[in-house]
């Protein structure tokens, strides 16, 4: 199958190592079978694999892949992934970004970005169409991620250059560091902008005049134009956008999964004061929109009067209010809003962050953190003080900071007795759903082929809904059907919500793929190709040594009752998790013992040669 | 005479207006193609704005046009094809820095209301463009079209007692 549109052709191989980068051709049969975007990213990432490589090192391969429909005039366009070996958890990571960065990178000629080596000195990448060089970032050194963005922008070319970058925390190797760009979009999980320092690479700026291949506009114009009419008419879209995420907050609080104090308990007493209805009629001055986004769930805030007074961001969304919110026992909006404000411009994950500090709240409460380790703090639940100074000691490294800068993994080294509290998989931080309340969470955060978050699968609320009763058969379906349906849009370069918020259609997607490329595709054809991605980053990480064990929910899920709300006194049971995990093997054509994907699996796939691959693996173990 | 009123306020920096141009124009997905752009300023102010033609009474860039391609019909400033060299004096004269310019391109590129039917008023999801009679205040720089979104300001004191005044605009739901 040759595609007609749709892809530019090309990924930009840079080797910061040796200063050079070459447009590499990319084989019509890649393209048609990885899709763009996360596809893109997996395969690279497979194939730059070498045993004994350090994720902090020159070895590790950055990959930037915004896919085949990203940049393009159809609902939500704006989405890019990241991926490479995570410096977080040692295996499969991946994170995307929305804004406009990635349609940039498809306006300069390239499919994508592939990073490599390590740069002399504190750099950046400046791609202008067809020139590509490496400049020095000196003047950059420590410079917060938004300050970096108006200076390059301002250096270049104004609103025509697109940037992303790491704020002091990337340089510093924080591994839970994010690349930002477009004042505040981030990609945020696994470490990326850890990656991005460890190359000593400050920022990648990019500029590009190419028109977009598409093979029929007006058959993708009448699918869009469809997609558009829908989202405009539907009855949330309003609400959505004077809010967007942060009306979660009331709804998880109401179901009973908000994550607080520590994920302790899954209701929060104080959430009236970190809502959306708070943030709008307080906090918000402007919308903020991904690239072709009618849904603009991004929320410009400024804090007006009081302590935090001229603390101005675009956010927060529902995982930081809520991490910063409920997780930390906090019920005053603006502190949320500096919270996001600092992440954003040390360049941090506000999930980690808010989650880390969560624990070290909790273990200093329970004396399971002394004095001594604190530095002098003494962290409470609702404590601003300290949630701020933690902030800063982790981008910079230092005192209790120089751990947590490690994240969970570097926590439970130095503190091996916190895994009791911590709550993470794989040694990714959970996201903000709790996983005690539905069994259908609980097997998407152990199964998430990054760690704890919900960017595979988010079944919580149909599960809540109408899946009580379900057996584990259904639920092993939903959450399937999730981690199928879910990164397709991770491969396509779109955003998933108008899907998941609004319930557009997801076969108009598989239209307008089809429309691009000129090759008919059926959403069942995206969704295969998606499923050979899930064999693949599982085989990605069961070389980087992931078995069956890694693949449990934090210690908490089963032994910490919910202390209050709906859900008052509810843990998951074991060996209801052990029964729907045997279950979610059989069914992806995985090992029930060891969790490794079965030879004839990927024989499916058409991965011949990873599955020779890791059959020589597990020989010689 | 209408024309295109921009409402800063209301703009969520979404960018479909660049999209929808560069479609209806040249049939391509390119918004380095569009005669409308998205201006942005963060973090002091934070403002989004597209910058876009304002079909001036006294058009600076047709006075400036050494070969009168930029001519008048219906109340619309078109560039003429045949009659322009590309010399790019209309981009340096506008004031509004509302004319842009494509290495593919063999003329300038300028707003022309799509004749009457500008695809950006139709496509914004929220509302921002408005085709208007009324002109969107008196500005004479790029910068003042912010002005014109209603600048509020914001004083705050740091610990150390140092000042810093911030501008905003206060957006919210379409009224």
């Amino acid at each position: 199958m040759k595609p007609r549109g749709g892809y530019q052709g090309y990924v930009l191989d840079v080797d910061l190592s040796s200063g050079r980068a070459t447009r590499r051709e990319v084989p019509d049969e890649f393209a048609m079978k990885y899709i763009g975007g996360r596809g893109y990213g997996a395969r690279i990432t497979w194939d730059s694999l070498v045993p004994g490589l350090d994720p902090l090192g020159p070895q590790n391969t950055l990959t930037i892949a915004p896919g085949p429909l990203n940049g393009l005039l159809i609902p939500s366009s704006g989405k890019t992934s990241f991926h490479c070996i995570s410096p977080a958890t040692g295996i499969y990571g991946d994170s995307n970004m929305g804004g406009s960065f990635g349609a940039e990178i498809r306006l300069a000629g390239l499919d994508g970005l592939s990073i490599r080596g390590r740069a002399d000195r504190l750099s950046y990448l400046w791609i202008d169409d067809d020139l590509v060089e490496i400049r020095d970032a000196g003047h950059l050194a420590g410079c917060g991620a938004t300050q970096t963005e108006r200076t390059l922008k301002d250096d270049l070319g104004g609103e025509d250059v697109r940037v992303a970058t790491v704020g002091p925390a990337g340089e510093n190797l924080v591994v839970f560091a994010t690349i930002n760009s477009d004042w505040g979009r981030n990609a945020g999980r696994t470490g990326m902008g850890a990656v991005m320092g460890s190359k000593n690479l400050k920022a990648i700026a990019v500029r590009g005049t190419n028109d977009l291949p598409v093979y029929d506009i007006e058959a993708l114009m009448e699918v869009s134009d469809r997609a558009f009419e829908y989202l405009r008419s539907h009855t949330s879209m309003d609400i959505w956008q004077r809010q967007g995420l942060m009306t979660v907050i009331d709804y998880a609080n109401t179901v009973g999964f908000l994550p607080t104090r520590n994920f302790g308990d899954a209701f929060f007493e104080g959430a009236e004061g970190i809502n959306g209805d708070v943030m709008e009629s307080g906090y918000k001055i402007s919308d903020s929109a991904c690239l072709a986004c009618p849904m603009c769930c991004g929320n410009v805030c400024l804090v007006k009067e009081g302590r935090w007074a001229g603390t101005a961001c675009e956010g927060p969304e529902y995982e930081t209010a809520a991490m910063f919110g409920s997780n930390l026992g906090v019920d005053d909006f603006p502190f949320i809003l500096k919270a996001n404000q600092l992440c954003d411009e040390l360049g941090i994950d506000t999930i980690s962050t808010g989650n880390l500090i969560g624990v070290v709240i909790e273990a200093y409460q329970r004396g399971w953190l002394s004095p001594d380790d604190m530095d002098g703090m003494k962290p409470d639940w609702g404590d601003q003080d300290s949630a701020v100074r933690l902030m800063e000691l982790i981008a910079r490294g230092d005192g209790i900071g120089k751990y947590l800068a490690r994240g969970s993994r570097g926590l439970l080294e130095k503190w091996p007795e916190l895994a009791r509290i911590t709550v993470q998989v794989k040694g990714l931080e959970q996201s903000a759903y709790d996983s005690r309340v539905s069994l259908c969470m609980a097997l998407a955060y152990g199964t998430c082929d990054i760690g704890a978050h919900h960017t595979r699968a988010w079944p919580i609320s149909k599960e809540l809904e109408m899946g009580q009763e379900w057996g584990l058969e259904e639920k092993v379906d939903l959450v399937m059907y999730h981690q199928a349906v879910r990164p397709v849009f991770d491969m396509l370069g779109v955003c998933r919500l108008p899907w998941i918020e609004l319930s557009i259609d997801e076969n108009l997607y598989a239209e307008m793929y089809s429309a691009v490329v000129g090759i008919p595709f059926t959403l069942d054809d995206l969704l295969k190709r998606s499923k050979v991605i899930y064999d693949l980053t599982r085989a990605i990480s069961v070389k980087l040594g992931v078995r069956r064990d890694q693949d449990y929910p934090a210690p908490r899920t089963f032994k910490d009752p919910v202390q209050s709300g709906p859900f008052e006194g509810k843990t998951a049971d074991p060996e209801e998790y052990e029964a729907i995990l045997n279950m979610y093997y059989e069914r992806r054509g995985w090992d029930r013992k060891t969790g490794i994907p079965r030879r004839e699996t990927l024989i499916s796939d058409g991965l011949e040669d990873v599955a020779a691959d890791l059959e020589a693996l597990l020989e010689g173990e | 005479m209408k024309r295109i009123k921009v409402i800063p306020e209301r703009c969520s920096g979404c960018r479909i207006c660049e999209l929808t141009c560069a479609n209806y124009h040249y049939g391509v997905m390119n918004p380095k193609k569009s005669a409308i752009r998205l201006f942005s300023l963060y973090p002091n102010p934070i403002i989004r704005t597209p910058i876009v033609c304002r079909q001036c009474d006294d058009p600076e860039c047709q006075k400036s046009c050494p070969t009168g391609a930029i001519v008048l019909t219906d109340g619309i400033l078109r560039i003429d094809p045949d009659l322009c060299t590309n010399c790019l004096a209309c981009v340096d004269a506008c004031p509004y820095g509302a004319i842009f310019v494509h290495p593919d391109l063999d003329t300038p590129i300028k707003c022309d209301l799509c004749s009457g039917q500008p695809r950006c008023v139709r496509d914004c999801p929220k509302h921002a463009l408005v085709l208007s009679d009324e002109v969107a205040g008196q500005p004479s720089l790029v910068g003042k079209s912010i002005e014109y979104g209603g600048m509020e300001e914001l004083t705050v004191t740091d610990p150390e007692g140092k000042e810093t005044t911030l501008k905003y605009v206060q957006g919210g739901r379409p009224r």
